[in-house]
């Protein structure tokens, strides 16, 4: 497992200076959606951002986080009536899952969330993409990929901790959509985006911004 | 000073549980006063608190003084045989309760020339404040004293819960504080000769000592102390028990101290499961408003969940991988109840940032056995570093009452000084008549947990069963579910041969509708009122 690539200073400092100060849900672009910002997501994230955070603390912690996010992309999942009998003999209306899903990490940084998905999916399918900036054209390219061979109808969830720039999201969407997945069913979930980026990635994914 | 080992009494740790076992004190080699010390739990400890959440009754505190070999063990030992099935009894020696020593004192008694047999010599403030918590029914950490040491050591023994409380030593009438909280003071009448007699038997025999210095001794010190301060606490003492052939006064004690404990015991869980037939002023079915539950947000994901949690279709690993991913989710969302504070660090790329950290001196976990440990896997996702405790709470088989069996606590909650900072994360699968909830609720604020530190986490509350008593009784605690049922039914459970019911008797048993863990056939899941338990583990 392997901790985010430290983020370049690229955008506008005050993003960084104030990290917790979430925005509101009003300034995000609509398929854009982020946890609740209470305090204890605050702390889990006070914890994480700390460079004397203990390495195992790190993972503890992120974990924690990306757990928060699987549930909470998963809710975007559909979901169908159901109607089932408890132990008690009574019925009782509920729901069901429907659609089957897989997780695509993007190497590496994105293999640190799998543990925590694993958590909330047990027996998930992961798929995994490998993408670099070319040092040619210093556009990203794909190194590698490999998908559950249903992949396309599957929900899908993305999985890196950080959107900066957007470029090699944006590349693995693409991927995505070639091999047939539809676009709404891409959830792409990250622990830290900038605000920025996010505006002209949105329209192509549901991104998880905290 | 009196060193007698306690050998034949069967004796077991209120902490350490097991009702059964004859455990000694774990500890040191050489003559503690641990040892004199008793404990034994014979069975469960029924509900000492009225449904207002209120102590109903102080613990029976009996004194019992005497001099020197005159026979209080054996007297305070053949009172706790007869007895026999009540929850707990303690014995406490004053002989615990010896002072600190300073160095010269120490000296003086290694020469045999400190006289223990002064009541200067017996921290009575102490005595009394131990006394005091026991009769109160909180939590005492008795000091340890060491004979071959003659010295207070460190550790404490922590004690909790006993129903009655013997307090036995020469000086046990002597101090005005001690005789106020006893409910009963004895002393036991012995000639003489004939204590001196069996102290220069005991130490001779067990000591290795010779007769002249035993004489010596007691000339000294022990006459003028049975003399001057002993003999004369005797006018203080409600009955007056000789020393030989005593088994008709041990009766009469026993017979009267078991009419005052009868007198005490109430049947408790009928008042709670219905609550609205006992106390009208409450509305039928009460609104989350009123019980102030915080609920899970009910997203697609939380309805699916408790779905496959509430079927019967579920297969055990499905079960058991979702009663997790839902505690999980609870205690993520009990964790906005802890306070924190800003906090500034400086992040991996050299900038400074203000956040939040958790504002809490200490915390720890408390599972209601056996079904809180449904949610133990998903709290330590979130807490890995708290530490963990457990109350064993089970129902007795005819009444259906709750009993508390074991009582093992984080040291946080057995200290006075650090309890006051604890937030606890209190843990069972469901809230139904409340009578274990309750119950625990008091165990926690026996021991000085503030009502407000106090978490309780569950998955499901039937919101026609005890939480509206239990909402009443403890306004400011903290209760968090997934879910809320409506309907609370009494069933009665046929020919169950099970724990606590061997003959198969039948009991009545309280169902939440729809719920998640029992079965209308009363069949499968039919050993426990809190079944989500048995889902999960059997």
């Amino acid at each position: 497992m392997s901790l985010p690539p430290p983020p370049q200073l690229h955008h506008s400092p005050s993003t960084f200076t104030s990290p917790n100060a979430n925005p509101s849900q009003a300034v995000l672009p609509p398929s854009v959606y982020a946890l609740k910002p209470t305090a204890q997501l605050e702390a889990l994230y006070t914890i994480i951002r700390d460079k004397d955070t203990h390495r195992g603390d790190f993972l503890f912690y992120s974990d924690r986080i990306i757990r928060l996010l699987v549930e909470e992309g998963l809710n975007h999942l559909p979901v169908v009536k159901k109607t089932v009998t408890t132990p008690t003999g009574s019925t009782y209306e509920g729901v069901g899952f429907k659609g089957k899903i897989c997780g695509v990490s993007i190497l590496r940084a994105g293999e640190a969330m799998e543990q925590g998905l694993r958590e909330v999916c047990r027996s998930v399918r992961i798929g995994k993409i490998l993408i670099q900036r070319d040092e040619e054209t210093s556009l990203p390219r794909l190194f590698y990929s490999k998908f559950p061979s249903d992949i396309a109808s599957r929900y899908v969830l993305l999985l890196d901790p950080m959107l900066a720039t957007g470029g090699s999201a944006i590349k693995a969407v693409e991927v995505l959509l070639e091999e047939g997945v539809k676009e709404e069913r891409i959830l792409f979930v990250n622990l830290i985006s900038s605000p920025l980026v996010s505006k002209p990635f949105a329209p192509v994914s549901h991104a998880l911004k905290s | 000073m009196s060193m007698k080992e306690t050998d034949d009494i069967r004796r077991a740790d209120l902490n350490s549980g097991n009702a059964s076992s004859s455990l000694r004190f774990p500890g040191r080699t050489g003559y503690l006063t641990q040892k004199k010390n008793i404990v034994l739990v014979s069975h469960g400890r029924p509900p000492w608190y009225g449904p207002d959440g209120e102590r109903m009754h102080d613990a029976f505190v009996i004194g019992v003084a005497g001099g020197s070999a005159s026979g209080k063990t054996h007297v305070a030992r053949q009172i706790v045989k007869a007895l026999g099935s009540i929850p707990a009894i303690a014995i406490l020696s004053q002989d615990s309760f010896y002072k600190r020593h300073t160095e010269e004192e120490l000296a003086l008694a290694h020469a045999s020339l400190f006289d223990f047999d002064h009541p200067d010599a017996i921290d009575m403030p102490m005595f009394a404040t131990c006394l005091a918590d026991l009769k109160a029914c909180r939590q005492s950490n008795i000091p340890v004293y060491s004979f071959s040491e003659h010295q207070r050591l460190d550790e404490t023994q922590y004690l909790y819960g006993p129903t009655v409380i013997i307090a036995e030593g020469i000086m046990a009438l002597h101090d005005p504080h001690l005789r106020k909280l006893y409910d009963l003071k004895i002393f036991v009448q012995c000639d003489s000769d004939l204590m001196l007699a069996r102290r220069i038997e005991r130490d001779v025999k067990e000591r290795g000592r010779h007769v002249s210095g035993i004489l010596e001794q007691y000339l000294r010190y022990v006459k003028p102390a049975y003399d001057n301060f002993v003999q004369p606490t005797a006018a203080f003492a409600d009955i007056i028990v000789p020393g030989t052939n005593n088994d008709v006064a041990i009766e009469l004690i026993s017979t009267h101290v078991r009419r005052q404990l009868q007198e005490r015991s109430n049947a408790f869980r009928r008042k709670l499961a219905v609550p609205r037939l006992y106390s009208p002023g409450l509305s039928p079915l009460p609104g989350d408003e009123e019980l102030r539950l915080e609920i899970l947000p009910s997203t697609s994901q939380v309805q699916g969940i408790l779905t496959i949690l509430r079927s019967t279709d579920t297969v055990r690993q499905d079960l058991i991988f979702f009663f997790d991913r839902m505690a999980t989710l609870l205690v993520e969302n009990a964790m906005q109840f802890l306070p924190y504070r800003p906090h500034t660090i400086t992040t991996p790329v050299g900038v400074q940032t203000i956040g939040q950290k958790l504002d809490t001196k200490y915390i720890c976990g408390v599972c209601i056995q056996r079904s809180g440990g449904v949610l133990e896997r998903g709290f330590k996702r979130v807490l890995n570093n708290v530490p963990m405790g457990s109350l064993l709470i089970q129902s007795y088989s005819k009444d259906a009452e709750p009993l508390l069996l074991q009582v093992k606590l984080p040291v946080h909650l057995r200290k006075r000084d650090t309890v006051e900072d604890t937030w606890v994360f209190l843990l069972d699968a469901q809230i139904g008549t409340g009578a274990a909830a309750f119950m625990a609720l008091r165990v926690l604020l026996d021991h000085g947990v503030k009502q407000d530190h106090i978490i309780f986490i569950t998955y499901l509350v039937a919101r026609g069963g005890g939480i509206a008593v239990l909402r009443r009784a403890f306004p400011d605690v903290h209760i968090i579910c997934a879910a809320v049922d409506n309907e609370m039914r009494e069933g009665w459970l046929e020919g169950e041969r099970g724990e606590g019911d061997p003959e198969g008797n039948g009991r009545r048993v309280w169902l939440m509708d729809p719920g998640m863990g029992q079965d209308a056939n009363y069949e499968i899941y039919a050993h426990q009122q809190f079944n989500a338990g048995d889902r999960y583990y059997l």
